[in-house]
């Protein structure tokens, strides 16, 4: 039997993998003083320590030791045997992920209520239905300080307490499940891996406001997300934690799945309203807010799954425990769904607070290419981009929007010198010209317009005095939009125009597209002294655009080539130029 | 299934979990199910049915880590639990004949990446 455990990974970026050599060596010494049947040593594939050199991790006590030397083993095995610590080796990292919302996702089956049970679960809803009551269950909420999840960052105590106090009949819940942000999966990620954890809190509010029917608005590309919630339903009215008299108090509510068929603007919460009311999902002006007017007139609270999942554990460990965490404006944790050219791509739960750089450099490893950092993009389409000067900022909703992006629901597209500023907006813009409802005429129009300058800037056929002209439309866009949709899709363009216009200029003067992304304007040419004449991007040019032989060189057609880039990827020996 | 009271609920989290067992637990979100953990999964109810071992095979969402999909968490008495990443049936075969039967870790292929 080993007593200890011991876990060795190379993390050193530039050099060759040396993690088998360290392995070796270390076992020597271990074989030679007779300890190799105490201590077991494994090479592990990821050790969550990033460019630290040799990282050794000790199990069970999970110290870590960065930039280890051949010449530290003596001193490293004499303090494991004496339980003693090396301080100048340990590693403290300044961010943690601390997980409130994850906090049961890969833990329990999410299939079984019981094991929700087990870790806690429904103590929330106990605790409300038994001592609470409404009032102290607002104030509890009041005190956590939580903020809306689904973008906005709106008081999530302030909306309940308004669907509180009006007079009514009838009063709605709706789970925003509709994640349509590209890049996000958040929510998915949740309702796959601890639906419970959302029904918990989604009975809550409705108790808080006094609602006897709830919906779950989960868009249908979510398949797995669906059935999983569908099946936790099902246990959670045969546990009778839904239906009527739930455990045995006088509270009843009914909980049904509305599917919803993936249109961006169908997330915004008075087109959801009308789509559950199977309507068109159309965006209404607001005021009246869904909490005053909601869903069929009456008045319904709306929140976002990742707010639903925190409630259960700010009822459970008070809101004195969540005001704790994060800032002084943004309380508890934000999940991320951390993509783009990002080393380990997944999701990361930070307390707010934690700077930008720390989530992409610390937490995931930087980038796949070990390229440096461009920007990284947060808040979808609805956000901006955040160039690599500024990730220093701590993460919460007010320093992000000072910086021209937004919160939004946690997507995080991180960028490299390979992505082009003029390219991304355009995406951005793109999407949401085409998820555009076409209500209104500054989005309809405002954002096919503003795409237009893009694609022309793009193509090389931009002006000077373009650049004036999309400013003016974005304020028009920001300020005459009827919803958010529209008042934020030109967020991404304002963005990279405070950051990045000597590349804008660059499209618009020169030609040019320096990451080499606009194909309009990048010419494919093999550079003669470097090739080796091989001949592997002839084979692998898919409109045999390139010719010649081994004898005389090959060169490319511009009028065949296709610029999908190809023979730069295939090509050993960067004789390709792009230009 | 009985309609739960308070009472109920106390009483199932305030039971004791019994004694220990092994376990071994597969990803399966989307990520996971993307990633082939489906496959993993069934191989393993499979092979443990098999080889005749007594080890839990378990089901859970997704832990956050979707680059190193399919992972598995593996906790056998007398080792610390640790989770294995972009497992296959190669992998898995190895955690089951190392890790399980002869109690050793798995070189090169655990992920140990939550600080
Ligand atoms: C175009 C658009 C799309 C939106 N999509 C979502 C979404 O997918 N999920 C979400 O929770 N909120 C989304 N919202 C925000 C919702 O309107 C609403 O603010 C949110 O669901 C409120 O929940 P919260 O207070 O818990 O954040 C979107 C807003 C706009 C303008």
């Amino acid at each position: 039997m080993y007593n200890k455990v011991i876990l060795i990974k190379d993390t050193d970026l530039k050099r060759q993998d040396k993690t088998r050599d360290f392995y070796t060596h270390l076992l020597d010494y271990l074989r030679e003083n007779n300890l190799h049947s105490e201590i077991l040593l494994v090479r592990v594939a990821d050790i969550g320590v990033y460019d630290k050199g040799l990282v050794l991790k000790m199990l069970p006590d999970r110290n870590t030791y960065i930039n280890v030397q051949d010449t530290d083993i003596k001193r490293i095995v004499d303090s494991i045997l004496q339980g003693k610590i090396i301080e100048e080796l340990v590693f403290r990292p300044k961010v943690k992920q601390h997980r409130i919302v994850l906090r049961n996702c890969g833990n329990i089956d999410p299939e079984n209520i019981d094991e929700y049970i087990f870790s806690g679960g429904y103590a929330g809803l106990k605790k409300v239905l038994g001592e609470l009551g409404q009032q102290k269950l607002i104030e509890e909420i009041k005190i956590s300080g939580i903020r809306g999840r689904g973008g906005a960052g709106y008081p999530t105590w302030m909306k309940w307490n308004f669907a509180r106090e009006v007079e009514s009949d009838q009063k709605f819940v709706i789970c925003n499940a509709d994640e349509g942000d590209p890049g996000a999966y958040m929510d998915r990620s949740v309702l796959e891996s601890d639906p419970h954890s959302v029904i918990e809190g989604l009975i809550i509010a409705a108790f808080a406001i006094g609602a006897s029917k709830g919906y779950f608005y989960i868009r249908a590309e979510y398949p797995l997300a669906v059935e999983r919630i569908n099946k936790a339903i099902k246990q959670a009215y045969a546990y009778g934690l839904l239906g009527n008299n739930i455990l045995g108090s006088s509270f009843n509510l009914d909980l049904e799945i509305r599917l919803g068929a993936g249109a961006f603007v169908c997330g915004e919460e008075t087109a959801l309203i009308s789509s559950i009311e199977g309507k068109r999902g159309y965006p209404h002006p607001r005021p009246p807010y869904p909490s005053v007017k909601g869903l069929w007139g009456k008045p319904t609270v709306i929140n976002n799954v990742e707010t639903l999942a925190n409630i259960p554990a700010i009822i459970s460990k008070g809101g004195k425990w969540f005001a704790q965490i994060g800032t002084q404006t943004s309380k508890g944790t934000k999940v991320f769904a951390v993509t783009g050219k990002v080393k380990n791509s997944g999701l990361v739960e930070i307390a707010m607070g934690a700077t930008l750089r720390e989530i992409v450099m610390d937490i995931c490893g930087g980038t796949l290419s070990g390229k440096p950092v461009k920007a990284v993009q947060t808040g979808g389409p609805s956000g901006g981009v955040i160039p690599e000067s500024l990730l220093d900022t701590p993460v919460d909703y007010e320093n992000l929007q000072k910086l021209g992006s937004i919160m939004g629901s946690g997507g995080m597209i991180v960028m490299d010198e390979d992505d082009c500023m003029v390219d991304i907006p355009k995406f951005y813009l793109g999407f949401c010209v085409e998820e555009s409802c076409g209500k209104c005429s500054p989005c309809r129009i405002g954002g096919f317009q503003m795409l237009g300058y893009l694609k022309r800037i793009s193509e090389g056929q931009g002006k000077p005095e373009d650049l004036a002209q999309m400013r003016r439309l974005s304020v028009a866009m920001q300020k005459a939009s009827l919803c958010g949709l529209g008042q934020t899709a030109s967020n991404p363009v304002v963005s990279t125009l405070k950051y990045f216009e000597p590349e804008y200029n660059e499209h618009i003067l020169n030609k040019r597209c320096p990451a080499g992304k606009c194909s309009h304007l990048v010419t494919y040419s093999i550079v003669g002294d470097k090739c080796k004449r091989c001949g592997l991007c002839v084979i692998n040019c898919p409109p045999k655009a390139i010719s010649g032989d081994k004898e005389k060189g090959f060169s490319i057609a511009p009028e065949k080539c296709v610029k999908c880039g190809r023979c730069v990827d295939v090509c050993k020996f960067k004789a390709i130029s792009k230009d | 299934m009985n309609k739960l009271s308070p009472a109920d609920l106390e009483k199932m989290q305030k039971a004791p979990n019994g004694a220990p067992k092994d376990w071994i637990k597969v990803g399966m979100g989307s990520c996971g199910i993307a990633a082939g953990a489906e496959e993993v999964y069934n191989f393993f109810a499979e092979e443990v049915k098999k080889r005749n071992l007594q080890i839990d095979i378990k089901k859970c969402g997704c832990a956050g880590s979707c680059y190193a999909e399919p992972l598995v968490e593996v906790s056998v008495s007398g080792l610390p639990s640790v989770v294995y990443g972009t497992v296959n049936k190669e992998i898995a075969t190895k955690i089951l004949e190392k890790h399980v039967i002869s109690k050793m870790l798995v070189n090169d292929c655990i992920f140990e990446v939550l600080i």
